[in-house]
């Protein structure tokens, strides 16, 4: 594997949804590639795909059956749609990382247990009891590097909104996964605290050299990323590479 | 781990989880009280049924085993037996003090080797109480001021007249024989209309010869010496122990001259010239009898095992003796529970206890539903959350694994808290019958018709570990399917999920 292989590759994707009786496509034959250490921004209006195409990159969602095996989502060059179940339960713990416009923490537990759960599916119950310590102070610090030091031990409920989105990535990241997959990670947030999120993955991106694709419908949001791509109707346009994130 | 951390945190921050535990506790506790009462009342019975017959018994009615007291050496001097008494067993009349008649079965007893074979001085009911708890004192029990001469005349089955200093046969009839003894609300008995141990009653038997004929009826009064409750209602009811040898005179079955064959009419005439009839002339002696001889097996052998040796025992006892004993093929050779009757009814009893236990583990199948029906609703509310899981990585059985792990820790927690719950009630069961019966009056377990005064208050810990382990099992079975529903739940509808 060199450099040059792009770490997530989308190729003549597709994916259609049956709504009773109907058939939606959503996605139409995308490519796109995303380039290792790369901030790409996916643009595109409500309904227009965005999500879905995050959702197959992330392997949670199948694209429709491929036409042969060189169409589908790939990551570093394999296909997921030739990974088991088991393979792909492993790639969305150890190769990429969520963060969901409405944050998704579990509220019945604290800021720490909810960093530590994608530790805790990694390693099962005896390894994460060997390495306890060692992940609680690796959760710890990068808590602590996202602002939150002070709010281990708080229910995930008790956090602002911003606060929250935070956690997500603190979350995201547990596993040091090379790909961060952002689904609106703004669009619950007032500009201000939204502006801190963005600045917060540029920091992460910058120290930790991570791929990062983020969907968003706010072009100025998307403006933060080194790359844009815009969905319309489930048809992917690239754009110019914004000079000034470079 | 993940599994551990958030059924930890589901069972301790939502009311639903604890509203199925409690479910389960009820079930639990509401399955084990109603067996540790059943099989406690079964176990009471086959006691009874032991204490009153001894481990085995030799059996040869009416005509009844002569030379017994060789049968009993020889029985005695085998390692697995323990002790052995002789019993005559027939039906009487008997006369009541109020001149009612009634139809009892009469034991003849030797007193104390029939204590060593039925522990029969325990169920001597006129004895002075050893520690009297302050119930007792409540409700003036007259045994308190009772002196040992009752239990000591009970057990010896004799009375001794206080003028002339002569000791008499006597009778110990059961505590419900009578009718003149009363159980009340708390299930005390007490003598309510005559004190039967200063009474007579009037005893008529039928001697029958060894052909199977009726002889002329005898009739006899002896004094009442105690009254014994056995537990067995049937027993204690219709029954009554003599002495063993004032029933084999009255019956012909005593040890007696055997004389050569005569004339009754034929007359002699002695030196004066004065006539007499002729007088049989003595050749032997014709042994006494009894019906039965009773066996307690040495300490760790069943009664099965006695059974057996018993019969090896009367074979060679046969052998020795020849004709005169019954034939070792038609000799009645019995454990107590083979015992006709006895077999049959506590079968019976066994049954009714199977079948209220299934009728009530089938209720507690309601927490199955009860469990499922929550789970179920649960799972609907956590969508959301199993969309994030597996979002990060887990994995569908992993999924499935938090909802069947969650349904275990219901079911221990509502599996200990119902066992702590029915041994708190079962152990006190009898003081909360009491205060029912106080307070409202309510007689759930009438002596009556239960035989026992007291309701069985033990709780068997292998009773109680499978039932707690069948609340465990049930709420397991009613979290599968949601835990199914769960685990096959599309990450990316669970995470849109509103």
């Amino acid at each position: 594997m060199t450099s040059e292989t792009p770490i997530l590759e989308a190729r003549n994707v597709s994916r259609t949804y049956r709504m009773g009786r109907v058939d939606v496509p959503v996605l139409k034959g995308v490519d796109l590639t995303v380039a290792p250490g790369e901030f790409l921004a996916v643009l595109g209006a409500s309904g227009s795909g965005k999500s879905t195409m995050l959702h197959l990159l992330g392997g949670l969602d199948r694209p429709d059956r491929p036409a042969n095996g060189t169409e589908g989502v790939f990551f570093r060059g394999r296909n997921l749609s030739g990974m088991s179940s088991s393979e792909i339960n492993t790639y969305r713990n150890l190769q990429v990382g969520f963060v969901f416009q409405f944050y998704h923490l579990l509220p019945e537990l604290d800021v720490l247990e909810n960093v530590l759960i994608g530790g805790m599916i990694r390693h099962g119950r005896f390894g994460f009891g060997r390495r306890k310590s060692e992940l609680h102070d690796a959760a710890a610090e990068l808590l602590k590097s996202l602002g939150l030091g002070h709010r281990l031990r708080h229910k995930a409920t008790a956090l602002s909104g911003g606060e929250r989105q935070r956690v997500a990535i603190a979350r995201a990241l547990i596993n040091h996964p090379p790909a961060l997959l952002a689904d609106e990670p703004t669009g619950n947030l007032d500009r201000e605290t939204g502006m801190r999120i963005l600045d917060a993955m540029a920091t992460i991106r910058e120290q930790m050299n991570q791929t990062i694709v983020m969907v968003t419908h706010d072009p100025s949001i998307a403006e933060r990323a080194d790359r844009i791509v815009r969905l319309t109707d489930g048809v992917l346009v690239t754009e110019a590479l914004e000079a000034s994130n470079t | 781990m993940y599994q551990a951390l958030l059924t930890r945190r589901y069972l301790t921050s939502r009311v639903m989880p604890l509203l199925a535990a409690l479910a389960v506790m009820l079930c639990t506790a509401m399955v084990l009280i109603v067996w540790s009462v059943m099989s406690g009342f079964l176990g009471m019975l086959l006691d009874s049924g032991r204490t009153l017959m001894g481990d085995a018994a030799i059996t040869w009615p009416v005509a009844g085993i002569p030379y017994y007291e060789d049968l009993m050496d020889r029985l005695e001097a085998r390692p697995e037996i323990a002790a052995t008494t002789p019993t005559l067993e027939t039906l009487g009349l008997i006369g009541l003090p109020d001149g009612s008649p009634e139809i009892w079965t009469l034991i003849g007893v030797d007193g104390p080797s029939y204590d060593r074979v039925t522990s029969y001085a325990e169920t001597l009911w006129w004895k002075p109480i050893d520690k009297p708890l302050p119930k007792d004192r409540d409700r003036e029990d007259l045994r308190l001021r009772l002196s040992n001469q009752y239990y000591d005349e009970g057990l010896a089955l004799t009375e001794q007249d206080l003028e002339t200093g002569d000791e008499k046969a006597a009778v110990v009839p059961g505590i419900w024989a009578t009718g003149y003894n009363r159980r009340d609300i708390g299930g005390w008995t007490n003598a309510r209309f005559r004190f039967m141990p200063d009474a007579e009653l009037t005893i008529s038997v039928l001697p029958i010869s060894q052909r199977g004929a009726a002889i002329d009826v005898a009739a006899r009064r002896f004094p009442i010496a105690n009254e014994f409750q056995s537990g067995l209602y049937e027993v204690d009811a219709n029954t009554a122990l003599i002495r063993l040898d004032a029933l084999q005179e009255m019956l012909d079955m005593n040890a007696a001259d055997r004389v050569e064959a005569f004339d009754p009419f034929a007359v002699e005439i002695d030196e004066e010239g004065n006539e007499t009839f002729v007088q049989p002339k003595a050749v032997g002696v014709e042994p006494a009898r009894v019906t039965t001889v009773m066996i307690r097996a040495a300490d760790g052998v069943t009664p099965q095992v006695a059974r057996d040796v018993a019969e090896d025992v009367y074979e060679e006892f046969a052998a020795v003796q020849g004709m005169e004993v019954p034939d070792p093929q038609f000799v009645r050779i019995y454990t107590w529970e083979q015992r006709d009757g006895v077999r049959t009814f506590i079968a019976a009893v066994k049954k009714e206890l199977a079948l209220t236990v299934a009728l009530f583990g089938f209720i507690s199948l309601t927490a199955v539903f009860l469990v499922f029906a929550i789970f179920w609703s649960m799972v609907s509310d956590k969508i959301k959350d199993i969309g994030i899981l597996r979002a990060m990585g887990a994995s569908k059985p992993g999924v499935a694994w938090i909802f069947i792990r969650y349904g275990a820790a219901i079911g221990v927690v509502g599996s200990i808290l119902g066992g702590l719950a029915a041994w708190l009630i079962v152990s006190n069961i009898n003081p909360i019958h009491d205060w029912l019966g106080t307070a409202f009056g309510l007689t759930v377990w009438d002596p009556e018709i239960y035989y026992f005064p007291q309701i069985p208050n033990k709780v068997d810990p292998i009773a109680a570990l499978l039932v707690m382990g069948g609340g465990v099992l049930f709420s397991v079975i009613g979290a599968i399917a949601p835990a199914i529903k769960a685990a096959r739940m599309d990450p990316v509808r669970s995470l849109r999920f509103e």
